[in-house]
């Protein structure tokens, strides 16, 4: 299908002469679209399940290897019981991190932020010190994991929601005023958590320490069979509601025209974008450009505006790529975390980008 | 049935200026009604109000007897389609793909038989069946003009709004519109409302004209009578010169200072 075929096809307008090439139709393109498809899943699923197995392989075989001792097949077990649960955080939180910037792209109708880039994941952390802060000296109801959870999160919803429906209902066209606020609002509460956690107890410190530094090689896993089947649940709610946001991507106008009321849709997704946020906050800790690599790989190979396409190829590329990465640096004992080398490729698409449009 | 009542529109609190000052009008059944006005009159305004994009300060819009604040959005784009003056797109879509969408109210994207069966026919009212695979960004600016109108069509709503369509169309496609609106009123009783720049399409495809100035309508009646120097001239602060063919006045626009346009008002 090329385009000097198609320029054939508008002037000359018959396609039935048989000494004509036979033309591209509608459904053949669907079916290259679909081809497409197929080939990039099945890319991805090769990656994924080698990601895992190298995942594994790096803590049990490969450390037994650089320790000059045998994998005893208790060991062995052992390992893989304390791995399987690391996997299942970083996939569910790596897919669901996907999604969510997705549809906040949809959204705001930017191709670059995303929501921790704007701040999300700081007002979910800095919630969670404030709460210990103020209620953990009289009681231990904050320093249960899940009560915390729950709280800081729900405490999140409503404040963000507040927030970004403000500012996003008047300047959504101002992409470098939101990055702005993001950025000073992640400085703020880093800072702001920091003064409360000098100033707190010893023994709060230690207890906001293990609820806000959790990160990959710390997730936090008396969280996990609570937060994992909500991931997957907002994550698959996201899916299925994938044509509401193919319309939206048609504008915010378009959209109303056809009948989606943008200001509900925007107020509810926002909703869901901050349950999101928690959920992968409090489980993995921040990944800032995680979501944004993710989503942009997927769109550039897919190629489409269709959202159901997106949304599994750029959550399966960010699972592939926590896992995967995280299995590389195991193996190699490197010094740098994968989270650093994904947020310097991030950035360096951040910064691509703003040069090659001139424009955020 | 529409009828706007005492609409009051403005773009910014603080001042004073009003965009629309107490509008009212019953839009015509089953006919074409073409709004004219200057630049910056408030057609756009006005019709962004009709069609609740931009809800009326004060005054209602009233469809079939309901508010159309009140309404549902998706209830309101099953009766209404609006083709907004000019159109952005921030991302690359065919042909076939914009058109799809205008079936999004009623299938909400999940498309039947009878909607692709729409799809087709705005394609083919369009005259885009061979240009339904290409990209919109690909196209001239009359083609993807033409692209959003079949939109509107598969959207297949009662009412229709079209602020300025002709934009971008060559003469022929100006008149094939022209043609294919007279058509979706008499054999589907469709009722339309579009926003003209040429005086001479509204007078000879038009109903109805709603004239505007200032955020104000000016004059409201069938062409014969709008159609005048009288009701024209303050319109649109110019002075048009009439010339009659085929025993219909043909308005011409030229600059009065151009020694040459002595030639064209014989
Ligand atoms: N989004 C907007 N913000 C502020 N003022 C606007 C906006 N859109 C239109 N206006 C102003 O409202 C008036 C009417 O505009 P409009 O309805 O677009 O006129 P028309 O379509 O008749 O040319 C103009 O004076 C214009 O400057
Ligand atoms: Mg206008």
């Amino acid at each position: 299908m090329t385009n000097v075929k198609q320029k054939r096809k508008g002037m000359v307008s018959q396609p039935e002469s048989p000494d004509c090439p036979k033309l591209t139709t509608f459904e053949e393109i669907k079916k290259a679209e679909r081809r497409n498809l197929v080939f990039v899943s099945s890319i991805i699923i090769t990656l994924l399940i080698l990601g895992i197995f190298l995942y594994i392989f790096s803590r049990t075989y490969a450390k037994a290897w650089r320790l000059g001792v045998p994998m005893r097949p208790d060991a062995f077990n052992s390992i893989l019981q304390r791995s399987i649960p690391a996997l299942v955080a970083m996939g569910g939180s790596a897919f669901l991190i996907a999604v969510v910037s997705l549809s906040f792209q949809t959204i705001v109708d930017s191709k670059i932020l995303t929501p921790s880039m704007i701040g999300f994941d700081s007002i979910f952390m800095g919630t969670q010190t404030l709460l210990v802060f103020l209620f953990g000296t009289t009681t231990q109801f904050f320093l249960n994991p899940h009560v915390n959870f729950i709280v800081s999160a729900g405490v999140m919803v409503v404040v963000s929601f507040f927030m970004y429906s403000a500012i996003l209902r008047r300047s959504k066209n101002n992409m470098i005023f939101l990055l702005m606020f993001g950025l000073v609002l992640s400085g703020v509460v880093s800072s702001g958590t920091r003064y409360l956690q000098t100033i707190m107890s010893f023994y709060e410190f230690t207890q906001v320490q293990a609820l806000i530094n959790v990160s990959l090689n710390n997730v936090n896993e008396t969280l996990i069979y609570m937060v994992v089947p909500l991931m997957l649940i907002l994550s698959f709610f996201m899916l299925f509601r994938h044509r509401i946001y193919n319309v939206l991507t048609l504008g915010s106008q378009q959209a109303r025209g056809l009948g989606v009321d943008y200001q509900k849709e925007l107020n509810f997704n926002l909703i869901l974008i901050a349950i999101g946020m928690s959920l992968s906050t409090a489980l993995i800790g921040s990944l800032t450009f995680l979501g944004l690599l993710a989503v942009n790989f997927a769109r550039m190979v897919l190629k489409t505006h269709r959202h159901l396409p997106l949304f599994m190829i750029s959550g399966l590329v960010a699972v592939i790529t926590l896992i995967l990465g995280e299995a590389i640096v195991e193996l190699i004992q490197g010094a740098v975390p994968v989270t650093v080398v994904i947020n310097l490729v991030g950035c360096s698409w951040v910064f691509y980008y703003i040069i090659k449009d001139n424009k955020i | 049935m529409i009828e706007v009542r005492n609409v009051n529109q403005s773009y910014s609190k603080r001042s004073s200026k009003k965009t629309l000052t107490d509008v009212s009008m019953v839009v015509k059944e089953n006919a074409i009604t073409a709004l004219v006005g200057a630049n910056g009159a408030g057609k756009s305004t006005l019709l962004s109000v009709m069609t609740n994009i931009l809800p009326a300060l004060s005054g209602v819009v009233l469809l079939d007897g309901k508010d159309v604040r009140k309404m549902k959005a998706n209830d309101l784009s099953k009766r209404v389609a609006f083709l907004r003056q000019s159109q952005q797109l921030n991302v690359r879509i065919t042909v076939n793909d914009l058109v799809e969408y205008g079936r999004f109210p009623h299938c909400g994207g999940r498309l039947k038989d009878e909607d692709h069966q729409k799809v087709e026919e705005a394609l083919s009212y369009m005259n885009l069946t061979d240009l339904r695979h290409r990209y919109l960004e690909e196209l001239s600016g009359g083609q993807c003009q033409r692209a959003f109108i079949a939109m509107i069509l598969a959207q297949d709503t009662p009412y229709i709004f079209l602020d300025e369509p002709l934009n971008n169309l060559d003469i022929k496609y100006s008149v094939e519109m022209m043609k294919i609106l007279t058509q979706l009123v008499e054999e589907l009783n469709k009722t339309i409302i579009v926003v003209l720049h040429d005086i001479n399409f509204a007078a000879a495809y038009a109903d109805h004209i709603v004239a505007m100035k200032d955020g104000e309508i000016y004059y409201e009646g069938p062409p014969q009578d709008a159609i005048t120097p009288e009701v024209l001239n303050p319109v649109f602060d110019h002075d048009f010169h009439i010339s009659n063919s085929a025993g219909r006045p043909v308005f011409l626009y030229y600059d009065e200072d151009d020694p040459n346009c002595e030639v064209c008002v014989s």
